[in-house]
């Protein structure tokens, strides 16, 4: 479904992700962890299309599609979703605004009509009840005066109602207290299903006792030095990444 | 000192003489004598230069070697005319509708409705029909500016609009102006007078709007008293051709528990010069001033304000917005003066400009005159561009480039029109500004 080869990526001159090699199949949930300058949000920026991370070798496909090729706003289109460790705040946006030009951006890039006004309205609703958000908040603008943990309940919102094929969760979980936790992993399980993949970028393990992974990969100085299953990220919590052999100041 | 630029007086001298009788059909001594005497005075100062501090961002020279005469008549009507009247028309207003063609009024395209305690007419049918009371009303104008004197000298139409005292006015008055081809290197300079009595409130929504490539000179010179408890609303769209030089300047008097609000949208024209000035002078007066200008190819537009405190307890608010895209330029002037009496005054201003692009300009100018000690002004300017980081977040929701820059440029502006009382004004201000972004 996603396929990473080779990956190298560059911000500013700088060398971040030095080849990565990832696959991630439909239906399977992959974590990635690392310490602070890893190379973590580079490659979740680098899969959505940031401008300014340059990728210098390698590829990204998705669905056999070359996202290299893709605008930001394609790769969107073609599924991809990308939860932000810090949602950025837009004044005078209305939540609601933002999701329906969202949605019916999408429909025009796959050549749909838009989506009608009463049946935005009832998905919309819909997905705000089931991730417990108070349906005023979304005549508010987007994030602005929203706590960490509201602005992160709104990201689940906004991966609910797109229903993209192909998660990126950057660290979505940091800053969270245990509710905020709940809801945000809440918000991850109910994306999981048979054609669906999920990659979730966290620096601690805690997100992944709600959100049990299928593979986890240990990224340190833009590499994958180690992966393996859900128990790795448990030896992480216990030992530290120092056992691996990874400094964990190394930014 | 004198700052003689561009105009000599005697280029005028055949204008005047046009002046006299054109608009009215007749000579009429004493305007005639007010028309002299505001030559006299324009000719002693001329153009304003560069070098007028409040003229610094304005560049007149290129009319220079313009004469921009006076126009006998309007021209005729045609199709594209009557479409862009019809644009500019809001017909869920039920108010009077009030058109001008190239500077004179047209009652054939006018519907004016009767009201209790509402006077409204053209100022030529004002100054035919009340001698006395025009000439009171056209001598008590205290315009300084050399281009208020051109503008008393050379006026050929106008309105006047007068509300008794204790009357609400039911609906708001839609005022269109437009300017076609015969007006091409003319001038079309209006006079208009607005009092809105004791305890009274009205509402003008006024539209100036301009067919492309005709090279003409629009000047409005407006008279506003907002007298005791009254409120007054104006709301502005300037939409002028490409070629066109747009000027407004509008004096406001504001009364002690008056409240005067003035809205605007520029968007239109070659240069346009929006100059607002209200004064005062009454205890617990309220003024708030919202506007946006919207700029590129060619378009400068300028926004001069003068906010003048004279007496204790006033507020006044300025919130201005400027969009500047590819060859855009704009500027704002923001001066407010809170005279040594004025105490417990609350003054803000804030104007914020987004530059869409890199060959794009916007200056900001905020100047506070404060003689008085326990007072309260706040004023904020900025030039920034498009947060990368919000363009980002949209385009990662499938957002395309364009309607993210639509949807951040939208937010931007949408503050200054936030308090609209009108639904279809205020949903009228922000499809002009969808429509020059897209």
């Amino acid at each position: 479904m996603l396929e990473i080869k080779n990956l190298h990526v560059e911000v500013a001159g700088q060398k971040i992700l030095k080849g990565i090699d990832l696959t991630i199949n439909a239906g399977e949930v992959h974590a990635i962890m690392g310490p602070n300058g890893s190379g973590k949000s580079t490659l979740s920026y680098a899969i959505c299309g940031k401008d300014g991370y340059e990728v210098t070798e390698g590829s990204i496909t998705y669905k056999g599609k070359n996202f290299l090729e893709l605008e930001a706003n394609e790769r969107a289109a073609e599924g991809a979703f990308l939860g932000f460790q810090y949602p950025v705040e837009i004044p005078g946006v209305s939540n609601m605004n933002f999701l329906k030009t969202a949605v019916n951006s999408i429909r025009k890039y796959k050549g749909e009509d838009e989506m009608a006004p009463v049946e935005f309205l009832k998905l919309v609703r819909a997905k705000a009840a089931e991730l417990e958000m108070d349906p005023e908040m979304l005549k508010r603008a987007v994030n602005v005066g929203f706590s960490g943990g509201e602005k992160k309940r709104n990201e689940m919102v906004q991966m609910a109602v797109l229903d993209p094929g192909f998660s990126v969760l950057d660290e979505t979980d940091s800053g969270l207290d245990i509710d905020a936790l709940r809801v945000v992993a809440d918000g991850i399980n109910r994306m999981r299903a048979p054609e669906k993949s999920i990659l979730v970028i966290t620096h601690y393990q805690r997100l992944l006792d709600y959100v049990v992974p299928d593979f986890v990969h240990v990224l340190a100085d833009g590499k994958i030095v180690k992966s393996g299953d859900k128990s790795l990220a448990m030896e992480l919590e216990k030992q530290g990444y120092g056992h691996l052999g990874i400094d964990e100041n190394a930014a | 000192m004198t700052h003689k630029n561009h105009f000599d007086g005697s280029r005028y001298a055949n204008d005047l003489t046009l002046a006299y009788s054109a608009p009215t059909g007749t000579d009429i001594d004493w305007l005639n004598e007010i028309r002299q005497k505001s030559m006299d005075a324009f000719v002693e100062v001329g153009l304003p230069g560069a070098r007028v501090e409040e003229w610094k961002y304005t560049n007149l020279s290129s009319m220079n070697s313009k004469t921009y005469g006076v126009l006998e008549k309007a021209g005729e009507l045609d199709a594209a005319i009557m479409a862009i009247i019809d644009d500019a028309y809001l017909d869920d207003i039920r108010g009077s509708k009030v058109v001008f063609i190239d500077g004179f009024y047209k009652a054939e395209l006018s519907t004016i409705k009767g009201e209790d305690g509402l006077k409204l007419l053209s100022l030529n049918e004002y100054i035919k029909s009340q001698n006395g009371d025009a000439k009171t009303l056209l001598q008590s104008t205290h315009e300084v500016s050399s281009l208020a004197n051109l503008n008393s000298a050379l006026m050929t139409d106008g309105y006047v609009i007068q509300v008794k005292p204790n009357i609400k006015l039911s609906q708001p008055i839609q005022i269109i102006h437009v300017s076609g081809e015969r007006s091409n290197l003319k001038a079309l300079r209006n006079k208009n007078f607005i009092e809105v009595s004791e305890n009274s409130s009205a509402q003008i929504i006024e539209s100036f709007i301009g067919v492309d490539n005709v090279d003409n000179w629009k000047q409005d010179v407006t008279q506003i008293w907002v007298e005791k408890n009254a409120v007054l609303e104006i709301y502005q769209t300037q939409l002028q051709g490409n070629e066109t030089i747009h000027m407004g300047e509008t004096h406001i008097d504001v009364a002690e528990d008056a409240d005067f609000k003035h809205y605007s949208l520029n968007i239109g024209a070659k240069n346009s010069r929006t100059e607002i000035k209200p004064t005062l002078n009454g205890l617990h007066g309220n003024v708030d001033l919202r506007g946006a200008f919207l700029g590129r190819g060619g378009n400068s537009h300028d926004v001069f304000t003068h906010m003048k405190h004279l007496v204790p307890e006033c507020e006044s608010d300025q919130i201005y917005r400027g969009v500047l895209d590819k060859g855009g330029k704009s500027a704002f002037q923001g001066k407010v003066y809170v005279a040594k009496d004025a105490q417990l005054t609350n003054a803000e201003q804030s104007n914020k400009n987004l530059l869409l692009d890199r060959d794009a300009e916007a200056n900001s100018k905020p100047e506070l005159l404060i003689y008085a000690d326990d007072v309260k002004c706040a004023h904020g300017a900025t030039v920034g561009e498009l947060d990368a980081e919000a363009l980002f977040y949209l385009k990662s929701r499938g957002l395309y480039l364009a309607a993210a820059k639509s949807l951040l440029v939208e937010a931007f502006i949408a503050e200054v029109y936030d308090d609209v009382a009108i639904p279809s004004v205020k949903e009228k201000y922000l499809g002009l500004a969808r429509a020059w972004l897209d």
